[in-house]
């Protein structure tokens, strides 16, 4: 028995993003929250603590992490240059700036890796460690999966699941590219100048 | 013609009015249904099911307090018995009952909605839900938390492999709760029927819509905060464990920045019962309807500054302890509002004492008996002698079974003939409420009092001279768990033998009403259209597009 597929008109499809789009940002915001939890945790354990950072802690590479940001703040500019392909119909524009976002997505990961093999403390080493391990870690894993969701929609619009006027998939993505730059402002500031 | 007065700007999110077809199997029916109406009754069922599990666990914990020194459970038995009650009482009976079980049934109806948001998520909620409960019960065979509900550290760090099964458990029962938030506020924001601004929306929905907030933002900060606890018993990283710089008060500020929330997240969906239940039953509008719904929204405001309130014996400053006991009794005003409101509501009116109304009213007493002995612990001089006593567990009882598990039955007296088709019997419906009641204050209602000559919580054994009020406390016991089958039975009963409901047995005048009983499986045939609030008793029902004769008034 085949079923209709049922095809939504532009009112149907600007109607169920409208929903979607609020979930998203929803989904955005308990997120933020998940993230704030460990921020406070962090902020709280280097409150008590009676010397910061805890003896024996080498503050993580300054210069490395500046550099990895601008980075991830460029991934941010190229995903808005993409976005701005899809919504004015330029396709090339708009493939050559989501792969140049994929390939700075992926150096910051590059990046975190080095850092992460090259740092003596460990997650279970200190207080410091864990908080810094944990937050930076869980930003790792959200660019990690940003990537992974930005090659998915880029090949979802090769085989022209997104148009002009819908698109719904490629603004939840770049709404995501941008919470996890915000996110990494907030994080790079922590652990690597306060 | 009648669109003309409803006003512009209202969401109208059903263009095209699409209706798909039912499913055809059986799984994809009643299993992995996508349907809000039959999810509800799955949360039901299981949140039931965890809900005898829990209760036993409760009369053993009173067996073993029939007598001073008794050895019924082991000390470490008797521990894990109270931290799994408690743990699956909050986690998996009240706030999946609330709003995974009446959230769902009632809120998209009372819209007007097809169904919620996203159906799909609704459904991986639900199915979050049962593992949850597996995985916390499964605790027993490997050593389950002792350390209560709440596992504060350095107990929780100790403890064996059971209290990672616990945390995985509560993260799992986290993201249903989170995701059901998510999904329900985008639901009540973007899919009401037009004409339904949101003060025209009922009362139960304000309440659905301020708990799923809460859900959404507080049970993530749960999930980290369980995250952290899960890394640390199993990876060894310091949070909390101070011997290596963490900090245990870290973990009850986190705990309870979730907790107190969910303790709205628990009351919120029964005061939206009661704030239904109570105009149906009285005929007339419900008075302050615009207060009632501000004051959840206030409530769930305030809800994000008082966590420390469980925190005044844990070492705060000063000043910290008085800006939390100040900001706890500020959220006992509009609570005072709602309960003045309902009174007001009562006042004068044409009273039915029908079950969903006597269950109500034995929510309001027990509710704001538990709301008074709230704010003497609000109070820090007081807390500091009472924290840690049985004046604590008669206290959230008060509220938790008082408030939320009257509010359920309420709820479930109301709401049965929607759900099933068919009413459950008045006679044993009144004997459940009188048994119920008057145990349930014969359990609670002492424990006051020993709790304030000094009888500490969570102790397997005490003092004799503690023994007689014991000893009554558990014979209530064991006669309000029986009450319960009272409703069981009359729950299987009506399915044979209950009188059919037809669409609108109360006389009620939300949109859950207007439509058949059970709820057809599209709900709406046509989307109604919403003229005016759903409270004005002695006026034409408010509603537009919708067949008129099921709405009519039963002699009854």
């Amino acid at each position: 028995m085949a079923k209709a597929l049922h095809v939504p008109s532009d009112a149907e499809y600007a109607d169920v993003s409208s929903q979607r789009l609020l979930g998203f940002l929803f989904f955005l915001i308990s997120d933020c929250v998940i993230f704030g939890d460990f921020i406070f945790s962090y902020l709280y354990l280097r409150d008590v603590a009676p010397v910061w950072p805890p003896p024996g802690i080498e503050r993580p590479y300054l210069y490395l992490a500046a550099v990895n940001s601008m980075v991830l703040f460029g991934s941010g500019a190229t995903m808005h240059y993409a976005m701005e392909g899809i919504r004015r119909d330029r396709r090339r524009q708009f493939v050559a700036f989501i792969l140049a976002t994929i390939v700075l997505g992926s150096l910051f990961l590059a990046g975190q890796a080095y850092e992460y093999t090259h740092l003596h403390d460990t997650w279970a080493g200190s207080t410091f460690g864990a908080s810094f391990f944990t937050l930076t870690g869980l930003h790792g894993f959200h660019v990690l999966i940003g990537v992974i969701y930005l090659i998915t929609v880029f090949i979802q619009t090769l085989r022209g699941t997104y148009t002009q006027q819908r698109h719904f998939g490629l603004t939840a993505a770049t709404l995501y590219w941008h919470f996890v730059d915000v996110i990494w402002v907030a994080l790079f500031f922590l652990f690597y100048i306060y | 013609m009648n669109e003309q007065s409803a006003p512009v700007g209202t969401v109208a999110s059903h263009v095209g009015g699409h209706i798909h077809p039912p499913p055809d199997s059986f799984v994809k029916k009643y299993i992995f249904s996508l349907d809000h109406k039959v999810i509800a009754v799955q949360y039901f069922i299981t949140g039931g099911l965890f809900f005898i599990l829990a209760g036993l666990l409760a009369e053993l914990m009173r067996a073993q307090l029939m007598g001073p020194n008794n050895h019924v459970l082991s000390v470490e038995t008797y521990n894990e018995a109270y931290s799994v009650h408690g743990s699956a009482m909050v986690w998996l009976v009240i706030i999946p009952l609330l709003t995974g079980g009446f959230g769902n049934l009632v809120m998209p109806l009372q819209i007007g909605a097809r169904d919620v948001a996203f159906p799909w998520l609704n459904m991986l909620s639900f199915w979050l839900f049962p593992p949850a409960g597996i995985l916390l019960f499964a605790s027993f065979l490997f050593g389950a938390p002792q350390a209560g509900w709440t596992e504060y550290p350095p107990i929780s760090l100790q403890m064996p492999f059971g209290t990672s099964l616990w945390c995985l458990a509560i993260f799992l029962i986290g993201v249903s709760a989170t995701i059901t938030g998510l999904n329900f506020l985008v639901t009540i924001v973007k899919m009401r029927a037009p004409g339904m601004t949101y003060t025209r929306m009922p009362l139960f929905v304000w309440a659905t819509g301020t708990t799923a907030l809460l859900s959404m933002i507080a049970t993530a900060n749960l999930s980290a905060a369980l995250a952290g606890l899960f890394i640390e018993r199993t990876f060894g990283v310091p949070f909390y464990n101070v011997a290596r710089g963490g900090a245990p008060v870290l973990w009850q500020h986190v705990f309870w920045f979730y907790s107190h929330p969910a303790v709205y997240i628990m009351i919120l969906p029964a005061f939206g019962i009661v704030s239904e239940i109570i105009p149906t039953f009285v005929r007339r509008p419900i008075f302050g309807y615009k207060m009632i719904a501000y004051s959840s929204a206030a409530i769930g405001l305030l809800s994000f500054m008082v966590w420390a309130h469980h925190m005044f014996t844990s070492g705060l400053a000063h000043w910290e302890q008085l800006l939390f006991m100040a900001l706890t009794m500020a959220i006992a005003i509009p609570t005072g509002i709602k309960i003045f409101s309902w009174v007001a509501t009562l006042w004068g009116g044409k009273i039915r004492l029908d079950t969903p109304l006597l269950f109500v009213l034995g929510f309001l007493s027990t509710f704001t008996f538990g709301g008074i002995t709230g704010i003497m612990l609000a109070s820090v001089p007081a807390d500091i002698h009472e924290h840690g006593t049985y004046f604590v567990v008669a206290h959230l009882h008060y509220v938790l079974f008082g408030g939320s598990v009257f509010g359920i039955f309420a709820g479930l007296y109301y709401w049965w003939p929607k759900m099933t088709g068919r009413l459950l019997d008045e006679r044993l419906g009144k004997i459940h409420f009188w048994l119920m009641f008057t145990a349930f204050n014969a359990t609670f209602l002492p424990m006051h009092w020993i709790g304030l000559l000094g009888m500490p919580r969570r102790v397997a054994t005490y003092d004799p001279v503690y023994a007689g009020t014991n000893e009554f406390v558990s014979i209530s016991a064991f006669v309000l768990g029986f009450s319960f089958l009272i409703f069981l039975y009359n729950a299987l009963r009506s399915a044979r033998h209950g009188e059919i409901a037809g669409p609108n047995p109360w006389g009620a005048r939300t949109l859950e009403w207007m439509i058949p009983s059970p709820a057809p499986y599209y709900n709406f045939k046509d989307i109604p259209i919403v003229l005016s609030g759903p409270y004005e008793y002695g006026a034409p029902l408010p509603y537009a597009n919708i067949r008129q004769d099921l709405a009519t008034v039963p002699v009854h």
